[in-house]
């Protein structure tokens, strides 16, 4: 096919557009009741599935293998260990970052589920599968009740 | 008795890490007429219903499937969007022939990534918004997380993984469409940057341009149009959950469920040795290895030592991604599923001039819908 192809740069235009996209997402039951126990207890919560013998953590209103409502809700140890780790270079921007972030795949004992988050006063060369974590929370006064009021994890004592 | 399905024609666009000169709208035509020249077909008269596939945030549209018909010549036609995968069109076209009521779909995808300013931000968007985004982390720490956790458990390697990258950038040289082919060493991939440890910069595909279109028929129509009908054998598609917590992040199910039902309709019982290549996706260096092992192209644990053996090189006993793969064409977002299919048919064939693999009967094909997804589609193709 012999599409003319502009080959002086020159003659290009391009428009730049900006997609306005705000919205307020609705944190809905499970998310309101688990991040109120972050912010006013500091405490982690799960949902568990009597039927499928699993609890789910973070909460959720309902069982994604059978279906089934969850309603029965079990506090979990905020101790959780490093089930995998990665140290990124790169922020969202595509800059090298001046100090590389630890991110994390926490898991708690006894739920099915965890938590991507960050991992804190630790060194990248110091991070270990298997590695003992426990979270640090904001002030209870900073708390606002989203994932954000946990900082990050660190090696637990 | 129902009817088979054939893929009759193939087209694509040039395909390029940056396209200035060309709106996305010249290269779906570009696309187009040439699969319609290749199917010998009249797109106003002879082409019942039409697919595109994208997501409206890739295009910086609202509600862009308005804007695919006019240049796929299905205006005032069926036709709709699925917001998916290429791969995904081809399979719900199959199935819209299946039915009995349409003779000749035709299916289209492409990416305009250059147009893209920010797309760390565009794909961080695919986050749970209360549980996962708000923390900012790049959309990549995903796959930093999912390589670590795959080669602990896998017992594959880094070096594994840099051998894939190097085989696969060695076959785009000989592949018209890559834009990203060179010749390197796993060595040279190990010592490239590390971005999330343990991914390094050669281990992820770069971004590129283009578009395909494919043209399915079912049997009678296509038996007309061509000689080299290539055959829809088996399809499947899954996807697991949404959720980073209670996601697999040791293997693709999705990938094995996908296969799985594509084999069974496709009457593949022992993979590694009815299927003579394979194009799945390899968007990382370490998902050809996952989803070699999903597809039960080797045993688990093993696919980073056929790779080490040579099996999966193009002369190989096992070719896995003679076209070079997304780490030598280039990852085209949702035209990702149509470039795999495409470079099987012009291999089954026998079209594939100068990487042309040995024997090419039957060949499977797979799409993974990248990070943070666990979205995945198969489809078998042969010949007679
Ligand atoms: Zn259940």
């Amino acid at each position: 096919m012999s599409l003319e192809k502009i080959r002086d740069p020159e003659r290009m235009r391009r428009w730049p557009g900006h997609m306005e996209t705000d919205y307020v997402y609705t944190v809905g039951l499970a998310g309101e009741r688990f991040f109120r126990e972050i912010k006013d207890n500091g405490k982690f919560y799960g949902t568990r599935c009597e039927k499928c013998g699993i609890t789910y953590f973070p909460a959720r209103t309902f069982c994604e293998r059978c279906l089934s409502e969850l309603k029965e809700w079990v506090e979990v140890s905020p101790r959780g260990y490093v089930e995998m780790y990665t140290i990124a270079y790169m922020d969202l921007e595509g800059n090298k970052l001046e100090k590389p972030e630890i991110w994390a795949f926490i898991r708690f004992e006894g739920v099915f589920g965890g938590l991507v988050h960050k991992l804190g006063e630790v060194k990248p060369e110091e991070v270990k599968i298997g590695m003992v974590v426990e979270p640090v929370l904001k002030p209870k006064e900073q708390r606002e009740g989203s994932i954000t009021d946990i900082l990050y994890f660190k090696p637990a004592k | 008795m129902t009817r088979r399905v054939a893929i009759v024609g193939v087209g694509y666009s040039d395909f390029r890490p940056a396209t200035p000169d060309v709106a996305f709208h010249e290269m779906m035509f570009e696309a187009a007429v040439k699969a319609y020249e290749d199917a010998g077909v009249n797109p106003r008269k002879d082409i019942d219903s039409f697919i595109a596939c994208s997501e409206d945030y890739w295009e910086g549209f609202s509600i862009f499937d308005e804007f695919v018909p006019d240049q796929l010549g299905a205006v005032l036609k069926p036709v709709c969007t699925i917001s998916a995968d290429g791969m995904y069109g081809v399979i719900n076209a199959y199935l819209q022939i299946r039915t009995g009521a349409f003779d000749i779909v035709a299916v289209e995808a492409h990416s305009k990534a250059s147009d893209i300013v920010n797309m760390w931000h565009v794909m961080a968007f695919a986050f749970d918004p209360i549980i996962n985004r708000p923390l900012k982390m790049h959309p990549y720490v995903i796959a930093g997380l999912e390589m670590m956790k795959f080669l602990k458990d896998s017992g594959n390697t880094e070096e594994h993984c840099a051998m894939v990258v190097a085989k696969n950038k060695k076959n785009a040289m000989k592949t018209p469409y890559a834009s990203y082919g060179s010749i390197i060493s796993p060595e040279d991939v190990l010592t490239s940057e590390t971005l999330f440890h343990p991914l390094k910069k050669l281990d992820a595909s770069e971004f590129v341009d283009g578009a395909v279109v494919i043209v399915l028929a079912a049997e009678e129509v296509a038996r007309k149009l061509t000689d080299t009908p290539i055959w829809i054998k088996g399809v499947g598609w899954c996807t697991d959950t949404p959720w980073l917590e209670f996601r697999d992040w040791s293997r693709a199910v999705y990938a094995e469920m996908a296969a799985e039902m594509a084999y069974k309709m496709a009457r593949i019982h022992e993979p590694a040795k009815q299927i003579d290549f394979a194009e799945i996706d390899d968007k990382f260096s370490y998902k050809e290895l996952q989803h070699m092992e999903a597809l039960r192209l080797c045993r688990k644990g093993e696919a980073g030592l056929l790779v080490e053996e040579g099996v999966t090189e193009r002369d190989g006993d096992l070719p896995v991604n003679p076209s070079g793969g997304f780490l030598g064409v280039g990852n085209p977002l949702e035209a990702g599923g149509l470039v795999k299919i495409l470079e099987a048919v012009l291999q089954l064939r026998g079209e594939a001039g100068k990487r042309q693999v040995p024997k090419a009967e039957v060949a499977v094909t797979q799409i993974w819908r990248g990070v943070p997804t666990t979205s995945g589609a198969v489809v078998v193709l042969g010949r007679e």
